[in-house]
């Protein structure tokens, strides 16, 4: 389904959800609760944000959540521009490319490369924190 | 008094959380003070649609359970 983002008829300050996904594409059954939670969270007009840290950034590595699709579900491709279009920011550990040896450039165009001090910054500014 | 719904979305069928992500584009396409119907059978949809709608600051009109569906009627108050 196409989502159209509208979501700019709220008067109070909105609260903030940071997910963290530690898990990566050798755990696909992991890989879709982050993006449908914030993909919902957006929908509530809940400010939300996916941090892809340590194995987690192999999802967000170009051409791989076009390969994985489970049971039911539609391709987790799919379900990370559902989420992108919702308004989801995506967020990739700096250090986690050298940690995982993903070139910096080779992320979804989407996804923002940041550092240690923003992940620490997202969790301390978010009202909730859930990490899969 | 019976309140009239000014559109109807029929989620009958939908598992979460479509019923929540549809319901939110539904009242995107409302206009204040008009009421919107959503009809659903997933057991999950009351709860989830009673927080969207709470979180959204919106009015939640009335809840009805029909056999294993629901009818939520949201107004639109901003």
């Amino acid at each position: 389904m196409s989502i159209s983002w509208k979501g700019n008829w709220m008067s109070v300050k909105k609260k903030k959800i940071l997910y963290v996904q530690t898990s990566g594409t050798d755990t696909p059954e992991r890989a879709y609760a982050p993006f449908i939670l914030a993909t919902t969270a957006a929908m509530m007009n809940v400010d939300a944000t996916v941090y892809f840290v340590i194995k987690g950034i192999t999802l967000v590595k170009k051409g791989e959540a076009e390969k994985i699709k489970i049971g039911s579900f539609p391709s987790l491709r799919e379900v990370m521009d559902q989420a992108i279009k919702a308004g989801v920011k995506l967020a990739v550990c700096e250090q986690s490319c050298g940690l995982m040896g993903i070139p910096r450039g080779d992320f979804t165009k989407e996804a923002q490369i940041v550092g240690a001090a923003t992940l620490n910054d997202l969790a301390l500014s978010a009202d909730a924190v859930l990490c899969f | 008094m019976k309140v009239k719904p000014d559109r109807t979305l029929d989620c009958v069928g939908l598992y979460c959380p479509e019923p929540v992500f549809k319901t939110r584009l539904e009242l995107d396409e409302l206009k204040v003070g008009e009421v919107l119907e959503v009809l659903a059978d997933d057991p999950a949809a009351e709860s989830d649609i009673r927080s969207l709608v709470k979180n959204l600051e919106q009015e939640l009109v009335d809840v009805t359970k029909e056999g294993s569906a629901v009818r939520i009627l949201i107004r639109k108050i901003r």
